[in-house]
């Protein structure tokens, strides 16, 4: 009994025609890493935001170290020892570390602090209640609070410069300052909101060490997260989530990965995906030789030659910034090639509008889901038949069928099993979690029958149900005869689901092979540029291998 | 020496010329900081310069006139602030409707008083040091001389500088204007800081007003304000936010403002016998034309904000993050 730090009992908490949490219970041990594991949508950060204060629960009682709390706002967890590291950071570019750091604590000029004042008559006046009221707003001290932050980031080692402005910081810094930004206020419990999402494999290794060492010092970490392996790794116990429900707490030791996937996605997944084998068609996209600028007019794309075929997936990896985003944007015809030609379905296209890309059967699944995806304010009808709505389905020229737009849309959702939609005309896009999101976008552009797609990322940032639905969906249109450009940073993805792959690297093709021909060590080496570049890709036109040279000190990104 | 009185007279009437536009580009600048235009600055100076005359011919006080001339624009921005933080509508509408209620308030109510007569600021030195202070060649008679309102202008770029850079009120109305959504987590009261900040704007646009009226013409005259109101909106972003370059900003618009005043008996047209005169003479005495020079501050308004966007297009961060959204907490 003495062991819990934080029981949440029977949480309830409801937003209009959703429960987010359906009597949830959540024990956090002392000195425990705690899993908080679902799927996108399954209630988690809700339950953490109530935690924090930011919502109001409908049910449910909370206790800290056995005394009940009562969370109107984020102030009241912070003075109870919550912290939390939102998935989103909290923090303000222009601020600097240490302004960021002691927002809101109100920390008074030097010359009003009680140990400064010493003796006599004037130490009274300037310890009263009005002076020190007035000495917390209209002065501020900046130099003790810098000395503790930068004594605390010494000793979890962040290399951190207390005084630099946000803004100039990397995501893996930030991180750290959200969580320096906790320890400064001496929490019991930290709570970490999808802390690797926006992290690289490095950096998430580096923060789980600082968990390790974080929970040595007798603090307790929940962690919240879709992925199998870093509760595999790091935490001690894991409740899982599945939506809106608590289907259990389990000891990570005593469980498998197949295991806790089945409790987070309520049915056996399958890992492995069977790929059978299909006659490849005619080709669908034909690029020869085109070169494309990103928003800056810097040159990203160097003379790439590429065919899809009707009936194939062609994979793309390579590191982040090497080009897959102008390519994808311009075989998608959403982009301008600056040189070179693009045909689909043996149609000259490369001066085409991404209006004619559409209805040449172009279908595209940005990157960037809320920002090229979808429009976030509109409706899920609105957004599902955003493509398709001068179809005559959807009534004449002049007006348009409500009615039958509701209908496909909502054929849409319950075939393609996008969650948290009450009524697709109430609910806005933005209301949908990351992988339901997902699914509604490659609804829209899988439904047209396409003969090319264009899949920039599918599956990032999205969990393992909703990853094996993206990727069977995606198989599934290569047996009907689409060609599929696939492009990921999941090498294991790419792996599975290819029957080609090629290699990017500064704007070129570096490699073009099969799964079957290559592994994943071959493909890292070529995405960092470490191949023997000219000898692997005897295709690639000669004007590229001058432009190279040309430019070949550039270190733009 | 007629050309160094004229600049003298030029420069003096600058620094007075700009008074209104830095208590007015102040208060505009700590309500944007905390993330809320107010268009309604224009409409604040009138009712403030009005209420002002008001309140000291009843009085006979100007500094009662000073103050009920203050809390009048507080008023207003309180319906601002209302609209804009508490009922989240749109802030830019919100603005221009009090400033037209403004205009129509004070010349329904003004017409009787137009012809009001009573003592306004006296001009006088800084107490103690005044003397000394005043005896500096040109910036002593121009800077250290003057209404007490200017004295209070100065002092208050040094006390919103300050408080903006300096305290931890200053730290959490910013973060209400980069971030409210963060502030919020940080424990800070979002609504209090915002209508914290919008009411110092009111007050201070409302101080400008009634300087404008007691220390400035000393008379209450329709549409006294004349767009100054607007101009200390374009000088908050001319300052890229920052009180410092607001003073500077405030100066280089009195000067133009001041420039039309006083140009009336400077003769820059050339002698007949001159070989140019016939061609350079009509253009001269165009732009000495009191109409077209009334135009100027206005000009440089259009010209410095587009210098503006031009050189600072790699400074966009200058401007806070949150300006012009509204907060409410449940909506992410």
């Amino acid at each position: 009994m003495t062991d819990d730090l934080l029981r949440m009992e029977s949480i309830v908490k409801t937003f209009p025609g959703v429960i987010a949490n359906d009597h949830v219970d959540l024990t956090v041990r002392r000195g425990e890493i705690h899993g908080l594991l679902g799927e996108n949508g399954a209630g988690k950060s809700t339950l953490m935001k109530v935690l924090y204060g930011l919502y109001t629960p409908d049910e449910g009682t909370i206790r800290l170290d056995g005394t009940p709390l009562r969370l109107d706002k984020p102030q009241d967890a912070m003075d109870a020892g919550i912290g939390m590291v939102h998935q989103h950071f909290k923090l303000i570019p222009r601020l600097t570390v240490t302004e960021n750091v002691v927002l809101g604590s109100r920390e008074p000029a030097a010359s009003f602090r009680k140990e400064n004042v010493g003796d006599g008559l004037l130490a009274g006046l300037r310890t009263s209640a009005p002076v020190q009221a007035v000495a917390s707003r209209f002065s501020l001290g900046l130099d003790r609070p810098k000395r503790r932050i930068r004594t605390l980031a010494d000793q979890y080692g962040f290399n951190i410069d207390v005084s630099a402005p946000v803004r100039e910081l990397d995501v893996g810094q930030r991180q750290r300052v959200e969580i320096l930004k906790a320890l400064y206020r001496d929490v019991d419990l930290l709570i970490l909101d999808e802390p690797t999402a926006v992290l690289t494999p490095v950096e998430a290794e580096r923060l789980f060490e600082t968990l390790e060492r974080l929970v040595d010092d007798g603090l307790s970490v929940i962690l919240i997260t879709h992925k199998l392996k870093e509760v595999e790794s790091v935490t001690d116990r894991v409740t899982v989530l599945r939506e809106g429900a608590d289907i259990g707490t389990v000891d990570t030791a005593d469980v498998g990965r197949a295991e806790l996937a089945r409790m987070m996605v309520g049915r056996d997944v399958l890992f492995e995906i069977e790929k059978p084998n299909t006659t490849v068609g005619d080709p669908v996209l034909e690029a020869s030789s085109i070169s494309a600028a990103d928003d800056r007019g810097i040159e990203k794309l160097s003379g790439v030659n590429l065919e899809v075929s009707a009936g194939e997936v062609v994979g793309v990896a390579g590191v982040s910034g090497n080009g897959q985003t102008q390519l994808a944007e311009t075989v998608a015809g959403v982009r301008d090639p600056t040189a070179g030609t693009i045909e689909i379905r043996g149609r000259e296209m490369s001066e085409a509008s991404p209006d004619e890309f559409i209805e040449q059967g172009v279908s595209f699944v940005p990157e960037d889901r809320h920002e090229n995806g979808c429009a976030g304010g509109l409706s899920v009808m609105h957004n599902a038949a955003m493509k398709d709505f001068r179809d005559d389905q959807f009534g004449d020229s002049v007006l348009f069928d409500y009615g039958s737009v509701g209908e496909y849309a909502s054929r849409l959702v319950d075939d393609f099993d996008v969650r948290g939609v009450s009524d697709v005309t109430d609910n806005c896009a933005d209301d949908l979690s990351g992988g339901n999101l997902q699914k509604l976008i490659l609804a829209r552009e899988l439904a047209r029958d396409p003969d090319l797609l264009v899949a920039n990322q599918p599956t990032r940032g999205i969990d393992v149900g909703a990853i094996e639905f993206v990727r069977e969906r995606l198989l599934e249109r290569r047996d009907q005869g689409t060609g599929v450009l696939l492009f990921s940073e999941n090498l294991d993805e790419l792996f599975d689901l290819s029957d080609r792959l090629l290699v990017m690297y500064e704007g070129e093709i570096v490699l073009r092979t099969t799964p079957e021909e290559t592994n994943k060590k071959r493909l890292s080496v070529e995405m960092n540029g470490g191949g023997s570049k000219r000898v692997s890709v005897p295709d690639d036109p000669p004007e590229a291998a001058t432009r190279r040279a040309a430019d070949g000190g550039r270190s733009d990104r | 020496m007629t050309d160094t009185s004229f600049l003298l007279g030029l420069a003096d009437a600058m620094v007075s010329a700009s008074t209104v536009l830095v208590l007015a580009g102040l208060g505009e600048l700590i309500s944007e900081r905390a993330g809320v235009l107010n268009l309604g600055v224009e409409g604040m100076i009138l009712v403030g310069a009005l209420s002002g005359v008001i309140a000291t011919v009843v009085t006979g006080s100007y500094w009662i006139g000073f103050a009920v001339g203050s809390v009048c624009g507080l008023l207003m921005s309180a319906v601002h602030a209302f609209l804009c933080i508490s009922l989240k509508a749109d802030q830019a509408i919100s603005g221009i409707m009090l400033t037209l209620l403004g205009t129509g308030i004070t010349t329904y109510f003004g017409q009787q008083w137009a012809s009001a007569q009573f003592a306004g600021f006296p001009d006088r030195t800084l107490p103690v040091i005044g003397g000394l202070l005043v005896e500096i060649p040109i910036v002593g008679p121009t800077v250290f001389e003057g209404p007490a309102t200017d004295f209070v202008a100065l002092g208050l770029v040094v006390v919103v500088w300050w408080l903006l850079t300096r305290t931890n009120l200053g730290l959490e109305i910013i973060s209400v204007g980069e971030d409210p959504e963060t502030a919020d987590t940080m424990g800070i009261d979002v609504f209090k800081m915002r209508y914290l900040a919008v009411l110092i704007g009111g007050l201070l646009a409302g101080a400008a007003g009634a300087h404008l009226s007691l220390a400035f013409t000393g008379i209450w005259t329709n549409n006294i304000a004349a767009g100054q109101g607007w101009i200390a909106v374009a000088l908050v972003i001319f300052a890229r936010w920052r009180p410092g370059r607001l003073l500077v900003g405030a100066y280089l618009f009195g000067l133009f403002n001041s420039l039309r005043l006083r140009s009336q008996g400077l003769d820059l047209t050339l002698a007949p016998e001159s070989p140019l005169a016939a061609l350079l003479n009509p253009v001269v005495e165009f732009l000495l034309n009191p109409a077209i020079m009334s135009m100027y501050p206005y000009i440089v308004t259009l010209v410095v904000l587009v210098a503006t966007v031009v050189w600072s297009r790699d400074d966009d961060s200058a401007q806070p993050a949150a300006l012009v959204q509204a907060y409410s907490r449940e909506a992410d």
